[in-house]
């Protein structure tokens, strides 16, 4: 099972809220993934950060699921942008290969952003000056001394739009 | 006769018709969700069928060129593109914007279409009816609404606005042009298919064709200003 570590609200200037959570293995990696998934809206926009390897893809894998999305999940890597339909669509980008945030304006980015689905964006801070400021940041970090399973995953959210986010994931965390 | 099997997928609408010179033989349009990528196909499918046609019957295959949504215009293109291969037919290409003016033949005023470029944008051409034929008076552009209100205001008399634009923005730009604002009926407002077809028709007795091979559509760059503005916003500079 993941942990949940702590909650923090800072929204006393703008609305932020940040949650942290501890992952021992892939699965868990997926269940919040799953959880967050699950009661994600249209126009929602999650960032995904964390260097390679770090669990973006694992994640995303669990969120798809949350939609209630079957298929197979793979990094959109080379195809930049996977789009699959579940309760709503889901848009999930890999801007890992992305040079220049040019190319992703050429891709018809903005359509994504603003459309009917949600947007899952792997490697989000390489191209984080065109990604709408409110949003969902997801963090994923090693801690080699900790055992080679052990992620820590930081979700902030930024935004009004995401303000029932953090309490959903509490209540779905109960349940759990 | 000149017989066109035309296609406009640029937004939210997927248009497919089959226009001769003086009638429309079939239309189908659909405003429902953007599901171009599956319903393209199966629409000229059946659109041909009920017609009792193949594409072989049609003198050319039209498409719209842009500006647009970028994933409708690459979803029409390739369509139109796959079809002049395999039949071997002409591609005519036609702006967006001059198939939505042309929607309001004969209107007194200016007319303005705008097609939502998000973050505020939208790409927009001005045009006037001179006689028998379109006049453009700004060409084709991507600016902020703000800009263009400001363009619109120095024209004297009453705009005609239409495409996906006028949801987006109708309340800002009833603010800033008042009662000169004149916003096209439902039956006119969006992108159609025979609209494309009509204006291809004119370009295939010219001879005027695209080469279906290299042909790409055009995606207007939005103002540059408006991205360094997102990134001020974001504290980046
Ligand atoms: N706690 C964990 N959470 C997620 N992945 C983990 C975890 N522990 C080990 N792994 C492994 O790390 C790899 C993460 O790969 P992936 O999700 O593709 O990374 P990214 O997309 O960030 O590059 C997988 O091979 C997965 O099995
Ligand atoms: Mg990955």
């Amino acid at each position: 099972m993941p942990v949940l570590l702590s909650i923090w609200n800072l929204s006393i200037r703008k609305a932020v809220m940040i949650m942290e959570f501890l992952s021992n293995s892939p699965e868990d990696t997926e269940d919040i993934g799953r959880i967050l998934g699950s009661i994600a809206q249209r126009g929602y926009i999650v960032c995904l950060e964390g260097e390679l390897g770090a669990g973006k893809t694992q994640f995303a894998k669990g969120f798809a699921k949350g939609l209630g999305i079957n298929e197979h999940i793979t990094s959109p890597t080379f195809t930049i942008i996977n789009e699959y339909n579940g309760r709503i669509p889901l848009y999930h980008f890999d801007a890992y290969r992305i040079n220049d945030v040019e190319e992703m304006y050429e891709i018809g980015c903005d359509e994504y952003f603003f459309g009917e689905g949600v947007c899952l964006i792997e490697w989000a801070n390489l191209i984080e000056d065109i990604i709408p400021k409110e949003n969902i940041k997801i963090s994923i970090s090693k801690d080699m001394e900790q055992g080679v399973y052990f992620r820590k995953i930081t979700l902030e959210t930024s935004g009004e739009k995401y303000e029932p986010v953090c309490r959903k994931i509490i209540e779905k965390w109960d349940i759990a | 006769m000149t017989k066109v099997l035309a296609l406009d997928t640029s937004s939210a609408v997927a248009s497919v018709a089959v226009v001769d010179n003086t009638k429309i033989l079939g239309e189908i349009t659909y405003n429902y969700k953007r599901q171009h990528s599956t319903i393209l196909i199966p629409m000229i499918d059946r659109i041909l069928s009920f017609l009792d046609i193949t594409v072989k019957d049609v003198d050319c295959i039209a498409c719209s060129s842009g500006p647009g949504s970028f994933t409708g215009l690459r979803i029409g293109a390739a369509t139109a593109k796959g079809l002049c291969h395999g039949a071997d037919k002409p591609l005519i290409g036609i702006p967006t914007l001059d198939s939505l003016a042309f929607n309001m033949a004969y209107a007194n005023g200016i007319i303005c279409p705008i097609i939502d470029a998000l973050r505020g944008n939208v790409y927009t051409a001005v045009y006037r009816w001179e006689k028998d034929w379109l006049k453009k008076q700004e060409d084709y552009m991507a600016i902020s609404l703000e800009d263009l209100m400001a363009k619109l205001k120095l024209y004297d008399e009453d705009v005609i606005l239409l495409g996906d634009g006028i949801f987006a923005y109708r309340e800002k730009i009833v603010e800033m042009l008042g009662s000169r604002a004149k916003f096209a009926p439902v039956s006119m407002n969006m992108g159609r298919a025979s609209s494309i077809a009509a204006l291809a028709i004119k370009r295939y007795e010219k001879g005027s064709f695209d080469d279906y091979m290299s042909f790409v559509p055009f995606y207007l760059r939005k103002p540059q200003a408006e991205r360094e503005y997102d990134k001020a916003h974001r504290g980046l500079v």
